[in-house]
């Protein structure tokens, strides 16, 4: 697979550098002198055309016509644009992907410009760390459906309100699987019958809010319920 | 009519300028407020501080409401994306982009955009000065591409027919102005010396002509 990278920034090196190691066959397009200097020392010597990107030549001269992806990884949001546009319209790519440099812009990346993924770096470091935030010590340990649904591992702390029930009489999040649990480092495969112990960690594939709903539940109790209870 | 002009630059300021003077309701947009000084003072229209492709700035310039959309900033990439969505999200009736460096011209084409290149348009006009004063251009269409050309007859072609002045390719005759009085010429029209002609050529049409009206200059 040939894919086009325009911008040799640290997000389009990165990208090249990872393609390359997988045995992807990429071409990086960049025009400025001091980065071109860094990316000759980062990238084999083939994989690098010199000039501007939105030059309609130099993107024909770099392989567009046979590029399977293009992935738009300049510091400007309006050539990003752009070059998604020109990829599909005028070169039939199949496939682009723009990065989005500024999050203000971010409503622009559509269809009309034919962008098919947007990455939004700000957006995704940002709901990253609101996500640890307010999960506590659940871990996230897989992303599926481009972020939609989550593999999440928790550990069941002493005193957790779900001691002792079995899993068919918990009251689980509607878009919740307790897929697995992980007790004394051996897999237990769990039943509607099976029932949590103290220290068991619990594997379950769910969607954002169920993991926030499963993570309340394997809360200990609060004072007030251990005093009554 | 309600225009919105993204760019305060040179060419924008004038464009606002010229636009506010016939009567317009016009808005300017920039990202750097002290753009907005090259503004003449007693410019009344609004100014919108903003950059142009941040979300809901498009919107605070009411672009659900402009009859018409001019993007003048230095950048041809941005001009390009300003002018596609105000068309494709917005239906703005009329939209026209500048171009900036000639490089990047084909880019803008690709969407399909009316672009003017002020520097493509400016170097044909001095070219074409540069040629001399006996043919003059008296209107350009797009960037130059077509233009309507005024020459009077030279007396080496008295007595001819215009059919044997004009180039095959590229030049049609528009009008004939003889004695004070116009008229619409054919390929037969017999010439006199002092017939002041009106073609409309291209720039290949206009150079094969200036060829025959003067071949001396050749030399």
């Amino acid at each position: 697979m040939f894919v086009l990278i325009a911008g040799g920034g640290r997000t389009g090196t990165q990208l090249a550098a990872l393609l390359v190691a997988q045995n992807y066959e990429i071409c990086m397009i960049e025009h400025r002198r001091d980065v071109l200097t860094r990316l000759h020392r980062e990238l084999p010597t083939e994989a690098i055309y010199e000039g501007y990107a939105t030059d309609l030549r130099v993107l024909e001269q770099a392989g567009i016509r046979r590029a399977e992806v293009l992935a738009t990884c300049t510091d400007s949001d309006a050539d990003n644009l752009a070059l998604c546009f020109l990829a599909r319209t005028r070169y039939d790519v199949p496939r682009t992907i723009a990065r989005i440099n500024n999050p203000r812009n971010a409503w622009l990346f559509d269809d009309r410009f034919h962008v098919d993924v947007a990455l939004n770096q700000a957006d995704i470091l940002a709901s990253l760390i609101e996500e640890e935030m307010s999960l506590g010590d659940m871990m996230t340990l897989l992303k599926l459906r481009r972020g939609e649904y989550s593999l999440v591992e928790e550990k069941i702390p002493a005193g957790a309100k779900v001691l002792g029930i079995a899993i068919k009489d918990l009251p689980l999040p509607e878009h919740c699987v307790i897929a697995a649990i992980i007790r004394h480092g051996e897999i237990v495969m769990p039943s509607g019958r099976t029932t949590f112990e103290v220290g068991d960690e619990v594997l379950a594939v769910t969607d954002r809010r169920g993991a926030h709903e499963l993570a309340q539940l394997f809360e200990p109790h609060h004072e007030g319920y251990q005093h009554s209870g | 009519m309600n225009v919105i002009v993204v760019g305060c630059g040179r060419v924008g300021a004038q464009l606002a300028y010229r636009l506010y003077q016939k009567g317009h309701h016009v808005t300017v947009i920039d990202q750097e407020v002290a753009a907005f000084d090259n503004l003449p003072p007693d410019f009344r229209g609004r100014t919108v501080e903003g950059e142009v492709l941040a979300h809901g700035v498009l919107h605070r310039a009411g672009i659900e409401q402009v009859d018409g959309l001019a993007a003048v900033t230095n950048s041809d990439s941005l001009n390009a994306v300003v002018a596609h969505i105000a068309r494709t999200k917005y239906q703005v009736p009329n939209v026209v982009v500048r171009n900036y460096d000639p490089r990047w011209q084909p880019l803008q084409e690709a969407f399909g955009l009316q672009v003017i290149s002020s520097a493509n348009w400016g170097a044909q006009r001095l070219e074409e000065l540069l040629y001399g004063a006996d043919m003059r251009a008296v209107f350009t269409a797009g960037n130059g591409e077509v233009g309507i050309y005024e020459f009077i007859v030279p007396d080496t072609w008295h007595a001819r027919t215009l059919a044997e002045l004009l180039p095959e390719a590229g030049c049609v005759p528009a009008a004939l102005t003889r004695a004070g009085r116009a008229l619409l010429p054919s390929q037969s029209t017999v010439l006199e010396d002092c017939d002041a002609v009106l073609v409309s050529a291209t720039l290949e049409g206009i150079e094969a002509l200036r060829q025959r009206l003067y071949p001396e200059r050749e030399a």
